[in-house]
This record gives structure tokens, C-alpha cells and sequence, in this order.
């Protein structure tokens, strides 16, 4: 069956919710292909809370549709509804046992009790917690908590895997450990899986493909390495990883920016002489003692572990370079461009073309 | 530092309850030997103690229809009490709309009414002349019962006095609940009934155990509704121990109902106790 013919894991058609007055998610379109994991990615109030909620039944859409496997399920009750959600406080029942929260599910529908230990007992090892099926929730840590309501949404074998922050409650070292459990047990099961969080380092390591959320809207659909090399809106390139703009025009190899500063960049094109915003990430700023860059003053050094940040005042505009560690630095450094994006409007200008003259 | 309160408590009511006991069981000397002068009717101990106060009092039929009374109107009591604050408690906590918050605060109004007022309205609304039976004629059900000066009177009564605390305590045990605890249920495929059965009903044993037992308490010892708009007799301890006291100078007898009371009270207390003791255990094996 080819790729157009099959429907989407999810399909998020043309959904708009209103709350308290306000917009809070405005037309939006997305389509999660089978058994792939998305990742809603967004600042606080960009409405990624709000379509998972609607996702799972516990809000109802003002407009559009959504769709599993086809299947409109936009005016279905949670309960009705072929997803499971993973909360972000874990929502687990403290008076039950691991078991029975695991299985609380699977005695709803009735199943013979041999099959719903059976069922529990693959699940629990699938995340590894055979051994706390009699614990409680408060007798076990935060991060098999969280693995705790994974085997309860797993274990009915949901068509669409929802995820809310799950991991906003774990320190550093656990969220990372627990991310790849996610990743890893979302792989072997081939589940269709929405992923939400505020969190873009998060969200690029586990993610198929992400959308990034601002103001009820999709700014922007697609793979961790497109998303974060081609960041399309001005938004996106901002809030997904660390990227330093300036307005100024391009040439054939350089962009000059504020001050008259003129900085080699490669493949830079010349672009009319229209003012455009340009970004640059951090790790695209070559810095070297000699050579033509531009010439900039070192401000800060921040030492970030495995390699270092740079501050440098270059020209009236601040740039920030992350260099390895035995790069050694002086107080003049010369700096390039190895990159560069260029914005004309808040919108990605592709390299090929010239933004218009104004 | 613990001396202060618990002299305190000695003092005034570790004393007067000593004496009391010790008055049912035929101490008329010492702290009794006044009320000994006056009272009527006494048993008194020669050697040691005796019960011959309670075979009295329990060997009297008017009594025993008594106490009859006040454990069926306790129980009832009771019973209404915890399902009225149940559905009022889950209305109010599953429904966000002005007609669930209209409910909620009206449900709390008798509580800064005084029981003497509320008896009387209570009395004026469903005795013979009331205004439902009233009601009822005008519109032709001539047969329609007096519930003034009835056992359903008085259970009415009681149920309007303490169904406000009922309602706060389950509001507040119902809100503790995290919407995601209902959500995750929900998302579980559990209805909502099923939902109120599995997750906020055992979440709310001890909300439930406390408005159970202080009402089955505050029944066992009310004088005031039963007083005003229950029958002559039977009618409750309560009422029963003021006129054996007041009445017929009995206070002997009136001090032996008044233990058979607090041990009904007591049983009451200790299930209390064991519902808090079990959740304290509970909490100390989870936690």
C-alpha cells in the first residue's frame, strides 16, 4: 500500500480550541504517520498541553477533526477513545498496588485473570519493574513511578501513545536515563506516539519529528536535524537550541552587520543590499587568533564541560561562540561565519534565493 | 510543659466523670453526697459497688423504647447524612458550573443558623398546621402525614444540622483528589461511576468515617432538635435524661443513661480511631 493511501497514526485536521475567551490552539494541522513519535515542543501557553488534552478526549475541539487510524474519534469520550495518556505527575493511585494500577485497565474490560497477570507481567518487564508488581507508589522512586504509568498506558495496547511532559518531574540525570527507556520501549513496540514538552534538548534526542508550537500554531513540522539547521520562522530558530542575530545585509561571502562590521561567511550570496535578519548558531562562529575574520573582544569565557562559551563584543553586537576546550583564547580573537540563516519577514529565506530589495 | 493541660483535663473532666461513674455504682459519699441529699429513687452500694442503678434503667420499658429510638434515629441519621455529603461533595467536585457552586454554598448555610431556630422552622414547616401539610390539602392530598412531632421529624432535624459539616468534609477529602487521578481513570476506559467506585471512594475512607462518626456523636447527645420537634415518647436519650433529671429527680438514672450513651459514643470513637490508625499505618508503610 503506498505511503498516500495510508492513514495517518494520528491526524490532527484543522483544530482550533477556545478557553476562557482566549485562543489557545488555532487551526492547527499536524499528521503523525504510524508508529512514528512526535514531539510537541513549545514555551508555556503555546496550546501543546491543550491538543494532547484534546487528543485524549479530555477536551473537545470548537473546530476541525481528529483522526486515529482514519477513524474520526474527535466527539468520543477518553474512555472511548483507543489513546492512553502519561501524566505528567504520573498520576498514579496511591491506594493501589504497582499491579493493580497496572491492571486496573485490563479488569475494567473484563479479562480473565490469568490473561491480565500474564499481560501485567509482560509489561512490567518490558519496563523492567517485575520486581515492585507488590510496591506502592510512594515505595518506589520518581523514575519508576514514571515507568509505572508507561506499563499502564502500554498495557492497553493503545493506538496513539500520549505523553505529557512525563519527565518534568525527574532531576537532570534521571530525565535523561528515562527519555531513552521511552524512546527504547516506543521502538520495540512500533507505537504511535505524541510526545509533549517545553524542553528542545529533550524533544531532539527522542524525537522523529517535531512541532514546534507558538501561539496556538505549528511554526514549524519536522526532523531534529532539519528543524535545527534550517529553523523556518525566526521563532523556531530562537527557541530551538542557541543561535545569535543580527540585522545586516549579505554579500557574495560575507554578511556585514551593525557597526559596518563585515564578517567572512561561507556561502553567503549576495542578497540586494535589503536589510535581512541573519542567525548564526554558536558553533558555526569560527574563532582563530589570525586570519581575515572580523575582529572581536572576548568578554566572557564560559567553561560548559566538554567544550567552552565564548562572549565577544564584534563590533555593537555581542556574539557567542562554542569552541573545544584546548582551544586557547586571547583577548583579540578573529572570527568567521562557517553558516549563517537568513530571515527576511520572520521567515527562512532559502539559500538559493535572493531575498527581495526593499 | 504537659502538666498545665492535663491538669486542666483532670480537674475538669477527669473528676466529674470519676464521680459520675462512681455515683451509677452506688458512691453516694465524697463529691456525690449533695446531690445524694436531694435525689430520689437511689441505689445505694453498702459494700463495694452495684448495678442495681442499671438493672433499673434498663429493666424499664420506656427506657429500652428510648434507646431503641436513638440508635434507629443515630443510624438513620447517619446514613442520610453521609449520602447527601457524598452526592453534594461529587456534584460539587465533578461539576464546575454556578449551579454546583450556588449548591455548595447554600449547603453550608445551616451551619450559622442556631438548632433552636432551625428546630422551630423545622416544626413550622412539617407539623399538622406546617406548611406542607398546608400545601398538600390545597392541592387535595388530604391525607398527606404530620411529620411534626415524629421520629421523621426529628431525623429531618438532625440531618439539617449536620449535613453542612458532612458537605465540608467530603468537599475538602473530594478537592484533595488531583483531577489527573479521575483523568487517568477515565483514560483507563473506566465510566464515571466506575471511576467514583475506584479511585474516590477509597480516597475518601477517612473523610467519610470522620462525617459518620461525629454525626452518629452529635445525634447520641442532642437534646435541643429531639426536644422541640420529636413526640413525648419515645423520644431520644438525650431528652430522656433531662426530664429523669429535671423532672423526676432521678439523677442516679439519668447519670447510668447517660453511660449507656457514651459507650454507644465510645464504639463510635473507637471506629474513628481505627480508620485513622489504619491510614497512619498505611501512610508509614508507603511513605
Amino acid at each position: 500500500m503506498s505511503e498516500s493511501t495510508t492513514p495517518a497514526g494520528l491526524l490532527i485536521d484543522r483544530v482550533s480550541k477556545d478557553l476562557a475567551g482566549r485562543t489557545i490552539v488555532d487551526d492547527m494541522q499536524l499528521e503523525v504517520r504510524a508508529g512514528e513519535l512526535t514531539c510537541l515542543l513549545g514555551p508555556s501557553g503555546c496550546g501543546k498541553t491543550t491538543t494532547l488534552r484534546m487528543v485524549g478526549g479530555f477536551l473537545q475541539p470548537d473546530a476541525g477533526a481528529i483522526l486515529i487510524d482514519g477513524v474520526d474519534v474527535s466527539r468520543l469520550a477518553p474512555e472511548k477513545r483507543p489513546t492512553a495518556m502519561v501524566f505528567q505527575n504520573y498520576a498514579l493511585w496511591p491506594h493501589m498496588s504497582v499491579f493493580k494500577n497496572v491492571s486496573f485497565g485490563l479488569r475494567l474490560r473484563r479479562l480473565p485473570r490469568r490473561e491480565i497477570r500474564d499481560r501485567v507481567e509482560q509489561v512490567l518487564e518490558l519496563v523492567g519493574l517485575t520486581h515492585h508488581m507488590n510496591s506502592f507508589p510512594a515505595q518506589i522512586s520518581g523514575g519508576e513511578q514514571q515507568r509505572v504509568a508507561l506499563a499502564r498506558a502500554l498495557v492497553l495496547e493503545p493506538k496513539v501513545l500520549l505523553l505529557d511532559e512525563p519527565l518534568s518531574n525527574l532531576d537532570a540525570k534521571l530525565r535523561v536515563r528515562v527519555r531513552e527507556d521511552i524512546r527504547e520501549i516506543q521502538q520495540r513496540v512500533g507505537i504511535t506516539t505524541v510526545f509533549v514538552t517545553h524542553d528542545q534538548d529533550e524533544a531532539l534526542s527522542i524525537s522523529d519529528r517535531i512541532a514546534v508550537m507558538s501561539g496556538g500554531r505549528v511554526e514549524q513540522y519536522a526532523d531534529p536535524t532539519t528543524l535545527y539547521r534550517e529553523p523556518a520562522t525566526h521563532f523556531v530558530a530562537s527557541f530551538v537550541g542557541a543561535m545569535n542575530f543580527y540585522t545586516g545585509t549579505v554579500a557574495d561571502g560575507a554578511v556585514e552587520i551593525a557597526g559596518g562590521v563585515r564578517v567572512p561567511c561561507e556561502g553567503a550570496r549576495r542578497n540586494g543590499g535589503a536589510p535581512v535578519e541573519i542567525g548564526v548558531r554558536p558553533e558555526d562562529v569560527m574563532v582563530s587568533t589570525a586570519g581575515d575574520g572580523a575582529e572581536a573582544h572576548v568578554l566572557r569565557e564560559i567553561p560548559r564541560g566538554h567544550y567552552k562559551e565564548l562572549v565577544m563584543q564584534l563590533g555593537e553586537a555581542e556574539v557567542r561562540a562554542f569552541v573545544g576546550p584546548e582551544v586557547s583564547t586571547s583577548e583579540r580573537q578573529r572570527v568567521r561565519f562557517a553558516r549563517a540563516v537568513v530571515y527576511a519577514e520572520g521567515v527562512l529565506r532559502p539559500s538559493t534565493e535572493p531575498a527581495p530589495l526593499r | 510543659m504537659v502538666l498545665p493541660p492535663v491538669a486542666v483535663v483532670a480537674v475538669f473532666i477527669g473528676f466529674p466523670v470519676g464521680a459520675a461513674i462512681a455515683y451509677t455504682l452506688g458512691k453516694t459519699g465524697g463529691p456525690n453526697s449533695t446531690i445524694a441529699l436531694i435525689a430520689q429513687r437511689q441505689h445505694v452500694a453498702k459494700h463495694g459497688v452495684t448495678f442495681a442503678a442499671y438493672r433499673e434503667v434498663l429493666g424499664n420499658a420506656h427506657v429500652r423504647g428510648d434507646l431503641w429510638a436513638t440508635v434507629w434515629v443515630t443510624l438513620l441519621t447517619i446514613a442520610a447524612v453521609v449520602v447527601l455529603s457524598w452526592a453534594i461533595g461529587l456534584y460539587v467536585r465533578l461539576s464546575d458550573t454556578w449551579i454546583a457552586r450556588t449548591v455548595s454554598a447554600l449547603s453550608v448555610i445551616p451551619l450559622f443558623i442556631p438548632v433552636v431556630i432551625a428546630s422551630y422552622a423545622i416544626l413550622t414547616f412539617y407539623a399538622a398546621q406546617g406548611f406542607i401539610k398546608t400545601l398538600a390539602y390545597h392541592v387535595g392530598w388530604h391525607s398527606f402525614p404530620t411529620l411534626g412531632y415524629t421520629m421523621w421529624a426529628v431525623v429531618i432535624g438532625e440531618v439539617w444540622v449536620n449535613v453542612p459539616f458532612g458537605v465540608l468534609m467530603m468537599s475538602s477529602g473530594l478537592n484533595s483528589v488531583p483531577n489527573a487521578l479521575i483523568e487517568a481513570a477515565r483514560d483507563s476506559g473506566a465510566s464515571l461511576p466506575q471511576t467514583i467506585r475506584a479511585v474516590l471512594l477509597p480516597m475518601n475512607v477517612i473523610p467519610t468515617v470522620i462525617v459518620a462518626t461525629f454525626t452518629g456523636i452529635y445525634v447520641l447527645g442532642s437534646f435541643t432538635v429531639p426536644y422541640l420537634t420529636g413526640p413525648s415518647a419515645p423520644n431520644l436519650m438525650g431528652v430522656s435524661m433531662s426530664q429523669f433529671f429535671q423532672s423526676f429527680n432521678q439523677p442516679q438514672q439519668a447519670e447510668v443513661m447517660a453511660m449507656i450513651v457514651f459507650v454507644l459514643a465510645a464504639g463510635l470513637g473507637t471506629i474513628y480511631v481505627w480508620a485513622n490508625m489504619r491510614a497512619a499505618k498505611r501512610a508509614s508503610q508507603t511513605s
